[in-house]
């Protein structure tokens, strides 16, 4: 800091000395001096008569060393001195101040901004850490999702032949018990039948049988058993 | 009792009380229970008088027809009453209530003896008293001659069967076979 200002304190410096020629051959006129000079030798050497140029020379020598158009006169770098140190105090009390803070700001703009943006550099980084966190945990769940669906459709898919070989096997066992219920009515109509049959030759043969007098020994017969069967 | 029973009931009752004002009880209910069971083994006869399209007058001819000299002008009179009042399909069971309730007044209760042959009066008297032995009541027996008992005797007293028919043996035997 210290280093930036005294680097600044010479630039101005600089600019001050580069100047002071420019203030001196404006307020002392040093350069027209000089020019008037070398047209008054110029008038004086052909005014009238033939030309005198050693007189010429020497007064352009004069002119010369009358007026320096590079080297101020010693007032000129006094008064320019003091103006400069005037300056110089005024800017250091005024103007370096205000300098300073404004430069002070910009530093601690430029820090605030370089800190904002480490800090956002680091919530970058760390919503970037949460989210490639999250898209672990995503991809974890979603292995966890497919394992469970791998397992929900095995479970299925033996459920499904479970139940397709119970309903087979219901569906057998019932085949097998409409077989053995279709034979046991066959057998079934087939001794009824026979038994019809039976019967029916039966009946013939009784009613062929029964004369008046069996029929009445059966009466005498029901007569007798039921009489005896006192109550 | 139904409404319907009700009505067998009072028809059953009117008739008693019409008997009874012509002293006619007993052979009425021989009658009347002999056309009952004649109607019951006759489904063309009880479609004869159930007939609407046949005019009242000529199903009291069919009557006529088959009681004339086999019963009482006044059970054929009764039987007309039954039939006119429009009671064909339930006279069976009125006639069967009128033999109860006269058995009832002398205090018997009424067998209802199916038979392959008619009995004579010896058999019935000697049949009512093994009955009335076996059940412990006073019993009337009434004679139904039915072909398809084949031989022996079926008696119903009330809620009581005692078989003793040829078709019943026969029958046991299918049901062992």
């Amino acid at each position: 800091m210290r280093i930036r200002t005294l680097l600044l304190a010479g630039l101005l410096a600089v600019g001050m000395v580069m100047a002071m020629p420019t203030g001196a051959h404006a307020s002392g006129g040093g350069p027209k001096e000089v020019f008037e000079c070398v047209e008054k030798a110029i008038e004086n050497n052909t005014e009238g008569k033939s030309v005198d140029y050693e007189a010429f020379e020497n007064a352009l020598e004069d002119c010369k060393k009358a007026k320096s158009l590079v080297t101020p006169a010693l007032p000129e770098i006094i008064w320019g001195g003091i103006a400069f140190l005037i300056v110089l105090a005024v800017l250091m009390k005024f103007a370096f101040p205000a300098l300073k803070k404004g430069l002070k700001a910009r530093e601690d703009k430029i820090r605030e901004d370089l800190e904002s943006a480490s800090r956002a550099r680091e919530e970058a980084e760390a919503e970037s850490a949460q989210y490639r966190a999250q898209i672990g945990d995503a991809r974890s769940e979603a292995n966890v999702i497919v394992e469970e669906a791998r397992a929900d459709a095995e479970r299925i898919r033996r459920e499904v032949v479970a139940r397709a070989e119970a309903e087979a096997a219901d569906t057998r066992e019932r085949a097998q018990e409409d077989i053995r219920l279709a034979q046991e009515r066959a057998v079934s109509d087939l001794r009824a039948q026979v038994a019809d049959l039976s019967i029916g030759l039966a009946e013939k043969v009784v009613e062929r049988n029964l004369d008046r007098d069996t029929q009445i020994a059966l009466i005498e017969s029901y007569i007798n058993s039921v009489g005896n069967e006192t109550r | 009792m139904t409404a319907a029973e009700s009505k067998v009931d009072a028809y059953a009752r009117a008739i008693l009380a019409i008997a009874r004002a012509e002293d006619r009880v007993a052979p009425v209910e021989d009658d009347l229970f002999r056309f009952a069971r004649a109607l019951e083994g006759s489904e063309s006869l009880r479609v004869a008088l159930t007939d609407p399209q046949l005019p009242l007058e000529r199903r009291l001819a069919v009557v006529d027809e088959l009681t004339a000299g086999k019963a009482l002008p006044l059970s054929a009179a009764l039987l007309g009453m039954l039939i006119g009042a429009g009671r064909v399909n339930d006279l069976g069971e009125t006639v069967d209530r009128f033999v109860a309730l006269a058995a009832a007044s002398r205090e018997r209760e009424v067998a209802e003896v199916r038979s392959a042959i008619e009995l004579d009066e010896e058999q019935i008297a000697r049949l009512a008293e093994a009955l009335g032995r076996a059940t412990g009541k006073a019993v009337e027996v009434k004679v139904i001659v039915d072909p398809s008992v084949l031989g022996g005797l079926v008696a119903r007293i009330g809620d009581t069967v005692i078989d003793g028919s040829v078709r019943h043996r026969l029958d046991q035997m299918k049901a062992q076979l």
